[in-house]
């Protein structure tokens, strides 16, 4: 019923900064890693290739999940500046 | 701009209510928004219960608001693996004003409420992010933004800006939220014919259903919804975040696997998926409400905690527009008195103390425990399914005394004292 199609569905206005962002070294300490399956915008990845987490910010949902279930403090979590970031037309 | 007397931070419908009760009656309201329009960061797909203080704010309010649907329709279903029960309530009663509840779309909604509250005199800056509160002698004194010389300043700051309040975690004005009190919606909204929807669900007219799933969460605390709205419906999941974290599953698997349902894949048919959204929600109940005001300040809506589900009810948005209004009164009588002291802020938990808004979330407030309770949702719809199973099947055997199937199949899903212990805890948090 659903595919990757629906990651293509949100409409942003995207800033040139990150408006998270992630200390790669401290996501090294995490053995759950559970926001490479927790959020809902698949922001962040588990690059098996270079051992680290991926990161993107501009699919952002903005919804909070990684703020509140990482528990190890590798992330600096802040809005989008005003105007930017996602942006619900219906929903 | 001239000094405001009130900073509002956040335009949804506690802000907004806040402002527009504050500027209705003459005070300089500044509203800080940081999506370009309100509603434009929001994504709700649910119902807003009936709210009485709408109504006292701006009169004719559900006249003139734009909503989808009036809901007459509720219903509760419960999944097995391969059954699902339904109890589904509908009332003539809740087909006539002023309604019980509506849906309605947040960018649209609160956009108009927004605009009124700049209709009354209120100033709204949108595109605006609230990067901090302005600290003086312990006293809440402004926020920091990125335009007008980087600063306003007011006697009272709102912090209407949502479950995730930054501005006031950063100040330690709420409880740190931990994933064991907070909950992920996710949601797809589906476009289908206003008459294909009226016949799916049995309604007529502009007659809103709503439907809650337990059981289709794969064992994670959580349930799933159908909300229906004039041309579209609002499908999703919500999970505690602790113990979707602990599942491995994603969000969106679990919507997938929700969608493909036989009890909600055939009211979807044929409907096109046309947005996704995401958003946490607080799930914490009463005991997650922090001190509703300081220094200078005062929190409401999601920001403070006011958000609960029972199981029946889930109520938020109701709350939100109710702590506005009241929070507005409580910087009304602070205007009128000079006086701008937590004593005189004080005042607004007393007043949301005395009205349904905290006297609902203190009812209810052992809800929160029960739906932490993990059998809730995967042992007991099991259960539920294996007994209507059972007393509805005709296969040649001799059919067991109605109690007793209930007595075994509840021996088989867990022990005998753990169904009792749970019994009596979800009768004790409910009844």
């Amino acid at each position: 019923m659903i595919t990757d199609d629906i990651f293509e569905l949100a409409s942003y206005n995207i800033d040139e900064e990150p408006h998270i962002r992630v200390n790669p070294d401290v996501c090294q300490e995490c053995t759950h890693r559970a926001c490479t399956f927790s959020c809902p915008a698949r922001c962040y990845q588990w690059n098996e290739a270079r051992g680290r987490i991926d990161f993107a910010y501009e699919a952002c949902l903005e919804c909070g999940t990684c703020l509140i279930i990482c528990d190890k403090g590798a992330l600096e979590w802040n809005y989008p500046r005003g105007g930017f970031g996602v942006r619900f037309r219906l929903t | 701009m001239r000094r405001p007397d009130v900073i509002v931070v956040g335009a949804g419908p506690a802000g907004a209510s806040a402002a527009l009760g504050a500027a209705r009656k003459g005070l300089r309201v500044v509203i800080v928004e940081r999506g370009e329009t309100a509603g434009s960061k929001n994504m709700f797909g649910g119902m807003i219960p009936n709210c009485p203080a709408a109504e006292e704010l701006l009169p004719g309010f559900w006249e003139r608001a734009p909503w989808e649907r009036h809901v007459v329709k509720r219903t509760l279903t419960i999944l097995s693996e391969a059954s699902a029960t339904s109890l589904a309530f509908e009332s003539d009663n809740f087909d006539s004003r002023p309604y019980n509840g509506y849906t309605l779309f947040r960018p649209v909604f609160d956009r108009w409420f927004a605009n009124e509250a700049v209709e009354a005199g209120a100033t709204l800056l949108t595109n605006c992010l609230a990067e901090e509160l302005i600290v003086e002698n312990g006293s809440i004194v402004g926020v920091r933004i990125k335009r007008d010389k980087g600063e306003l300043r007011a006697p009272v700051t709102i912090l209407s800006d949502g479950v995730l309040s930054l501005l006031a975690r950063k100040q330690g004005l709420s409880k740190a939220a931990d994933a064991h009190d907070v909950a992920l919606g996710v949601k797809a909204l589906f476009r289908l014919r206003e008459q294909e929807i009226n016949d799916r669900f049995g309604l007529v007219r502009r007659q809103g259903a709503t439907q809650e799933f337990l059981g289709c969460t794969e064992g994670i605390r959580g349930g799933g919804f159908i909300y229906t709205q004039t041309e579209t419906l609002s499908v999703g999941v919500v999970t505690h975040l602790d113990s979707l974290k602990a599942s491995g599953i994603a969000p969106y698997d679990l919507l997938q696997g929700f969608l493909a349902r036989d009890a909600v894949s055939k009211l979807l048919k044929g409907a096109q998926l046309i947005e996704y959204s995401a958003h946490v929600l607080p799930e914490g109940g009463y005991k997650l409400v922090p001190r509703l005001f300081g220094k200078g300040v005062l929190l409401a809506g999601d920001a403070a905690g006011l958000c609960y589900t029972n199981g029946l009810n889930q109520e938020g948005m109701n709350l939100a527009i109710t702590s506005g209004f009241l929070a507005a009164q409580t910087v009304l009588e602070a205007f009128e008195k000079g006086d701008f002291s937590e004593r005189v802020l004080s005042r607004y938990e007393s007043r949301l103390k005395e009205s349904f808004v905290l006297k609902d979330m203190s009812t209810f407030a052992g809800a929160a425990g029960l739906m932490h309770n993990d059998r809730l949702f995967s042992v007991y719809p099991n259960l539920v399914g294996t007994v209507m199973e059972e007393l509805y099947r005709s296969d040649g055997k001799p059919k067991k005394a109605m109690g007793k199937v209930a007595w075994d199949a509840a021996r088989e899903a867990a022990p005998l004292r753990v169904v009792i212990s749970d019994l009596l805890k979800g009768g004790g948090s409910l009844i």
